[in-house]
């Protein structure tokens, strides 16, 4: 608790001169409207918020569980074989050169106004630094581990289940945090382009109507539930692997 | 027990070892010494069943070595224990990994990892170890297999001098209470006449045994040997196999 205090006193002190700001300058409420205010409009329209929140927390969800489910055996075959990993990155670095903002509208037009499509879009922006961190976690073994593993006589399947897995924890829970902050980027973009329910779709329509407060609202709860999904995982990371987080780094042998 | 016949190994172009021959007794303790590159490591590891002879022969027990064999355990420089294992699962890790462990591998564990000084740890995990401590236990994994024999691949390199010392002469402990060969490679000329019966010295590029020298030092063996004409005459015959005529003393 000590800890967090200083920041706890920053973001304050941030928010209290936001509010001078405005007030002390008049700026007018949908140009850039008070802390105050937004909390105010965000509380009246509360019930549908909440409705709007449950609907991106969906998406964003499905999109992570998604990059996690084709991640992980994605980055055992790249990490497996380099003919693979040779004939796959070149595609991979081509999903994350393409602007996810663009592919939006073509996969709703291609699969109908629905959730797919929205998943799918969370799924594209999340998964590659998942991906990234995992084939780097399993190549990253010290080679007298699986060295060791050899001179034990382990199989291939034994040496990635009981060495390098294992090892690529830490990677895995690194890749794992950005895609989570990652995941509620991309289902804010899907909502952007197709969708009648969720705090993007929130967002473009109060500022359709100069609604500016509320969209504010909207933005306020991206950002709290990035910072909890990122907490969720961290959570998880010391709970099932408690000697893996101690560490910045993974830790080394020597 | 290993005998190796005319070996050669070549990677790709490059020959790391040209016409070793060489033949370890059962329960003998061989130190392999020579310059970087000279090819310990790799005679090592055709040993261990690793790596396979370009040409030659590599025999353990009057059988040819074509796959890692449980008469041998290998201890690396590096302590590579399981980071997210506590100290105990890291000692019985190869048996669960060869599905050879039973019931009483845990309570063996726990008595090696006592006579190892590390009674109390068994619930630690590596990174609250010191080095010297996790080389222990690095240690204590290989001998849980009960080889006949343990191959050291530059095994106290990585740990300060004091601490190399002290395990210098545990590794003799524990060496003289078992039926066990031991080749152990190393750079440091001391380590290897203080440690073994005879020392292998090595000429590198291609590598080749220049000299095979016996150690005629009574054991126990200690540190106070140092100083005995025997030690240093066999420390200066290695210097010289290994320096050549050049730069065997500085200005």
């Amino acid at each position: 608790m000590r800890r967090s205090l200083p920041s706890l006193i920053a973001v304050a002190v941030l928010f209290l001169g936001w509010e001078a700001l405005c007030r002390g300058f008049g700026i007018r409420p949908f140009i850039l409207p008070m802390p105050s205010l937004i909390l105010h409009d965000t509380l009246a329209a509360w019930p549908n918020v909440l409705a709007h929140t449950w609907a991106t927390l969906g998406t964003v969800l499905l999109g992570f569980a998604a990059s996690v489910a084709v991640s992980l055996p994605l980055a055992m075959l790249i990490a497996a074989s380099p003919t693979i990993s040779a004939a796959l990155y070149p595609i991979l670095v081509i999903t994350q050169s393409i602007p996810k903002v663009a592919l939006a509208p073509i996969l709703i037009v291609a699969l109908g106004a629905n959730e797919l499509p929205r998943v799918i879009v969370t799924f594209l922006v999340a998964f590659f630094p998942l991906v990234v961190g995992t084939v780097a976690g399993l190549l990253a073994t010290p080679p007298e581990l699986i060295e060791l593993g050899r001179a034990c006589r382990a199989g291939r399947v034994q040496e990635l289940l009981r060495i390098r897995l294992p090892f690529a924890v830490p990677f895995v829970f690194g890749g794992l945090k950005v895609a989570a902050a990652l995941a509620v980027v991309g289902a804010v973009v899907a909502e952007f382009v197709g969708a009648d329910a969720g705090l993007g779709y929130l967002i473009q329509t109060s500022m359709a109507f100069f609604r500016t407060p509320l969209a504010f609202g909207a933005v306020v709860i991206l950002a709290i539930m990035g910072i909890l999904l990122f907490q969720a995982v961290t959570l998880a990371e010391r709970i099932l692997f408690p000697w893996s987080s101690g560490a910045a780094s993974p830790p080394t042998s020597s | 027990m290993i005998r190796l016949d005319r070996v050669r190994k070549s990677f790709g172009s490059v020959e790391a070892l040209r016409d070793v021959s060489l033949e370890v007794a059962a329960g003998e303790f061989v130190a392999i010494v020579g310059a970087s590159g000279c090819g310990k490591s790799t005679l090592l590891r055709l040993i261990a069943g690793l790596v396979q002879p370009t040409a030659g022969h590599v025999v353990l027990d009057g059988r040819a070595v074509t796959e890692p064999r449980a008469e041998t355990a290998m201890v690396f420089q590096a302590a590579t224990l399981l980071p997210w294992a506590d100290v105990l699962r890291n000692v019985t890790f190869p048996l669960r990994l060869m599905r050879r462990a039973g019931g009483d591998t845990e309570a063996r564990a726990r008595a090696l990892l006592a006579t190892a000084g590390l009674a109390g740890f068994e619930h630690r995990l590596p990174r609250e170890l010191s080095g010297g401590m996790q080389q222990r236990v690095a240690i204590c994994r290989a001998l849980l297999q009960d080889p006949r024999v343990l191959l050291m691949d530059e095994p106290f390199g990585a740990l300060d001098a004091l601490t190399r010392e002290e395990m210098s002469l545990e590794l003799l402990r524990i060496w003289q209470g078992r039926e066990m060969a031991v080749v152990f490679v190393t750079h440091s000329i001391p380590e290897a006449v203080l440690l073994a019966d005879r020392v292998v010295v090595m000429s590198p590029r291609p590598g080749r045994i220049a000299e095979i020298i016996p150690v005629e030092l009574p054991r126990p063996r200690g540190f106070e040997q140092e100083g005995s004409p025997a030690f240093q005459a066999a420390a200066q015959r290695i210097r010289a196999l290994i320096y050549g005529g050049r730069a065997s003393h500085a200005a």
